[in-house]
């Protein structure tokens, strides 16, 4: 463990402001006057994967990574929907995940937002509608934010939940 | 004989099933009027899906089958449809009545049910686990997938090889360069062609570059799973510098539309660099994570998968070696050329598996440096002939199977089995020992794919 310290100190901080410091200054302030009034300090979300090809979810566990670690935001994902207070929601609304998806947004308490991410959710992917599929998933849920790409990068992710807190 | 997969397709006067072992291929006929067929599952416990998928998917019978339970069409799925049939169009379905599954289940004094998913707790994808437990004794697993499914087998069908390539690359994204390679392959028989050595090494780094990420994301998320974070903290770190470099090989994180014909310039000074960073990363990582008791104690006999099972199960990659199956789809000469080293392991637990994850990044690091080369020599694709084209790539995972037919130049029947479709129907093997606190450590250390399983 010691060699893992001494390591540690010398890599330092590892997290990247970069481009979004300055945004990020500005907006801090606004998030928390949001957080505080519709969130009581901190937005929990929770992921909603409805058939997707992984990558989305492989950039939303990068947003832990020491690079970008989302949590120093006061922005955390949580383990179930009725500790949520946004349902983040990837994949392309399969058959068999609708109906499980609609269950999850049913069970988060009132007020409660669908922010849509990546390209499936709104039929943007190369997918082609068939038999399988029941995106675009306003058709299925009040959708109040949309995070593009395919998938989006942890980056875009960030900078799309800050639009989305600015927004409402 | 070891059993790869098992699929149908339809022909002019009924329905053709296909066997695929390692070294030959069987092929069936029945009738639309009688499409009945006996089952392998008394012999090849994987062929249970795959025959269930084939009723679901075409009607096709198997008369002798013990589990004749629907696989891919769920509870509110209308009965009696067959998607992949010719004469199903339908691009839009309602919900039918709600009919229940029955899982697999022992009962008993004490004994009962725990369902887990299809949402879990993390980010993750979905997927249904069903333990019977007796007290904190996980007495059986039933796994059960398919909710991602998106009809891709049906959607490809009808559109040329390039017209399936972006749809082909978003089946698995954490698998995505070795599903392109595959493909690959695929339109290099079409076409007669043979691949140009530089834009076969290029393809090849980025299959190891792929390879390296998806183990060091395992790395760090298989200690976390047993409480230790800081491993992730570390791991994810140099996932994330991995990711960069795909970027700035492919122009995109996960190396979608990556694979094609033409060489793409490789700063291979810098790349070099890299990765000479990253080993020492890595065997740092290791001297480290070795010297922690507390989390052998969890990694060691948990999960065990016996090399007896997972040879019987037909399992692949990552799993299989790490039961001591010598079993991977590079060793041929041109990987053999490159520094490829079997890795291999054989107490079949979460430690076996853990440790082949890092024998297999420290080879592809290897590999990466033999692989690099400064060219720019393209390919002209020619004309695209009518046959049955199938291949094989060891992706992350393990070995991936593609199968295409096409007809008047367009895809007529397209078939893959992801390497997680046979590894799932052995995760249930792996719990006789343990508690079901373990199961999240365990279904890490296999890190299978839903995405490509379900289709």
């Amino acid at each position: 463990m010691i060699k893992f310290w001494n390591k540690r100190i010398k890599l330092g901080t590892l997290t990247e402001n970069s481009e979004l410091d300055r945004e990020l200054e500005t907006i801090k302030k606004e998030i928390k006057d949001n957080v505080n009034k519709n969130f009581s300090g901190s937005l929990a979300i929770r992921m909603v994967d409805s058939g997707s090809c992984n990558a989305c979810e492989a950039e939303c566990n990068a947003l832990a990574n020491p690079y970008y670690d989302l949590e120093r935001l006061g922005i955390y994902f949580v383990a179930s929907p009725r500790h949520a207070d946004v349902m983040l929601l990837s994949g392309i609304m399969t058959f068999n995940m609708t109906p499980h998806a609609k269950e999850a947004y049913a069970q988060i308490p009132e007020p409660k937002w669908v922010i849509s991410l990546g390209d499936c959710p709104v039929m943007q992917a190369p997918f082609e509608k068939n038999y399988a599929i029941k995106a675009p998933a306003d058709e299925h849920l009040p959708i109040a934010h949309h995070i593009a790409g395919c998938p989006p990068s942890p980056l875009e992710i960030i900078q799309g939940i800050l639009a989305f807190l600015k927004k409402i | 004989m070891r059993f790869i997969a098992r699929y149908a397709k339809e022909i002019h006067s009924g329905f053709e099933i296909i066997t695929v072992y390692e070294d030959e291929i069987q092929k069936e006929s029945v009738s639309f009027e009688e499409p009945a067929i006996e089952t392998l599952a008394k012999k090849y416990p994987a062929a249970i899906w795959f025959e269930r998928k084939m009723h679901d998917d075409f009607g096709i019978i198997i008369e002798d089958a013990f589990d004749k339970r629907p696989l891919v069409h769920q509870e509110r799925f209308p009965k009696d449809l067959h998607p992949l049939r010719k004469d199903f169009v339908k691009d839009e379905l309602a919900y039918a009545d709600y009919v229940a599954y029955k899982y697999e289940e022992i009962s008993g004094d004490g004994v009962f049910q725990v369902g887990v998913g299809p949402i879990h707790a993390g980010i993750i994808e979905p997927g249904h686990f069903h333990f019977s437990q007796a007290g904190e004794d996980m007495l059986h697993l039933e796994v059960r997938h398919f909710y991602k499914n998106r009809g891709i087998e049906k959607m490809l069908e009808g559109k040329t090889l390039s017209e399936a390539k972006p749809i082909i690359e978003r089946i698995s994204g954490n698998e995505t360069i070795a599903y392109q390679i595959c493909w690959r392959d695929i339109v290099l028989q079409a076409t007669k062609q043979e691949l140009p050595l530089a834009i076969k090494k290029r393809h090849a780094l980025l299959l190891e570059l792929e390879r390296s990420i998806h183990h060091l994301t395992d790395l760090g998320f298989i200690p976390n799973d047993a409480g230790f974070g800081a491993a992730l903290a570390f791991g994810s770190k140099l996932a994330e510098d991995a990711r960069r470099k795909m970027r700035e090989l492919t122009g995109h994180r996960f190396g979608f539309a990556a694979i094609d014909f033409d060489n793409k310039y490789i700063d291979t000074a810098t790349f070099e660099e890299w990765l000479d960073e990253l080993w020492h990363s890595v065997e740092f990582f290791e001297d480290w994570i070795i010297d922690i008791p507390s989390l052998w104690d969890r990694f060691d006999t948990t999960g065990i998968l016996l090399l007896k099972k997972a040879l019987k199960y037909s399992t692949v990659g990552v799993v299989a070696r790490a039961s001591g199956v010598t079993q991977d789809r590079r060793t041929d000469k041109f990987y053999l050329e490159h520094g490829f080293v079997m890795a291999s392991e054989v107490s079949g637990d979460v430690s076996a598996r853990f440790k082949v994850r890092l024998q297999e990044l420290k080879n592809s690091i290897e590999m990466m440096r033999n692989f690099l080369e400064e060219d720019e020599s393209s390919l002209d694709l020619a004309k695209v002939y009518d046959g049955e084209y199938h291949s094989f790539c060891e992706s992350s995972i393990g070995e991936l199977f593609m199968a295409i037919d096409i007809k008047d130049g367009v895809i007529e029947r397209f078939f893959v089995r992801d390497p997680s479709f046979v590894n799932w129907q052995a995760v249930h093997l792996m719990m006789s020992r343990d508690i079901i606190a373990d199961f999240p450590l365990i279904n890490k250390s296999c890190d299978l794919s839903y995405a490509g399983n379900d289709l």
